[in-house]
């Protein structure tokens, strides 16, 4: 007697001998379709915006008080070192060795400075011209960590002593 | 597998299937990686591809306001070069006149209220103070009050 050939297909050991392949054709096509679309709109590097305010002086809206502003705890980055000031008073003076800058100790002294006295969360970055924007950048950040919201722009004249 | 069994189809007279596992497990990685670096709303300002922005844990997103670039050569407003740096760097004036003409013109045709008065620098990371002290001047001059900085966030 001749079997049906449907019996045929399912004998279990043909099943067994001839693997069964998924066919991953489609999935690929629609990887494929998907990473450039994802690649489109993928975003490597984050970007961010950093705000300061500047001197009321250099602002087009111009100080016109007589009065003298109150003296704003101010961190001047110079060639050689970078000093916390507040009016004429030197507060810390932290030296550049080897070209890299003192930030770690910046930050400790500004945590204690803070603690100290009020500051409202004011403070200014006053740098001389030769310092990259890099390190005002970095200095902006690091006053903002310590407590400082408002953070200032100014710049400082090279030999502080002059005016004096 | 064995080398012969690659060609064992072929032998057969059937058609050559290349093995794709591995090339599915790196797609599926790459997706991964892609999904979680997506970002629906995008990059609202592209960096001037000429200047390498400064670092900064800062973590305001940018806003499209009037743009600013000041590369390692020259200051350019809108992409149009305007001076260059060793012309600022020379003059012994704050006030950058060519600059000061520009952005003056900017101020008049920006007429959005919630805009006006905003700019956005972009500056190259290692620019002495001394050149964005008197971009930073000239522009406030020209009626630019709200300063801002574009900076690659920290990882």
């Amino acid at each position: 007697m001749k079997r049906l050939s449907f019996f045929k297909a399912l004998r279990p050991s043909e099943a067994i001998e001839d693997e069964v392949e998924l066919d991953i054709t489609p999935l690929m096509n629609i990887f494929i379709i998907l990473v450039a679309f994802l690649i489109s709109m993928a975003i490597f590097t984050k970007l961010a915006i950093v705000e300061f305010s500047l001197p009321p002086n250099v602002d087009s809206t111009m100080n016109t008080s007589d009065q003298k502003p109150a003296p704003k705890l101010t961190v001047r980055l110079d060639k050689n070192y970078i000093g916390i000031v507040l009016g004429d008073a030197l507060l810390d003076s932290l030296p550049v060795a080897d070209n890299a800058y003192p930030f770690d100790s910046l930050a400790a002294r500004l945590m204690v400075r803070s603690n100290e006295n009020d500051y409202k969360g004011e403070i200014v970055v006053a740098s001389v011209d030769q310092v990259s924007f890099k390190l005002i950048v970095h200095a902006m950040d690091i006053c903002r960590n310590s407590g400082f919201e408002k953070v200032g722009l100014s710049s400082a004249t090279s030999d502080p002593g002059a005016g004096q | 597998m064995k080398p012969r069994d690659l060609h064992k189809g072929i032998e057969k007279g059937g058609v050559f299937r290349p093995q794709l596992t591995s090339l599915v497990d790196i797609m599926v990685m790459l997706l991964f990686f892609l999904i979680q670096s997506f970002s629906i709303e995008g990059n609202l300002v592209t960096p001037s591809t000429d200047l390498e922005l400064p670092v900064s844990n800062a973590t305001k997103n940018p806003e499209p306001f009037c743009n600013l670039h000041i590369t390692r050569t020259q200051v350019l407003v809108d992409d149009i070069v305007t001076v260059t740096n060793e012309k600022i760097a020379a003059s012994q004036d704050f006030l950058i006149p060519e600059l000061f003409k520009m952005m003056k013109a900017q101020k008049a045709k920006n007429n959005d209220p919630l805009s006006k008065g905003k700019l956005l620098i972009q500056a190259d990371k290692e620019i002495p103070f001394a050149i964005v002290k008197k971009v930073m001047y000239t522009c406030s001059k020209a009626g630019f009050d709200d300063f801002k900085v574009l900076v690659v966030q920290e990882e």
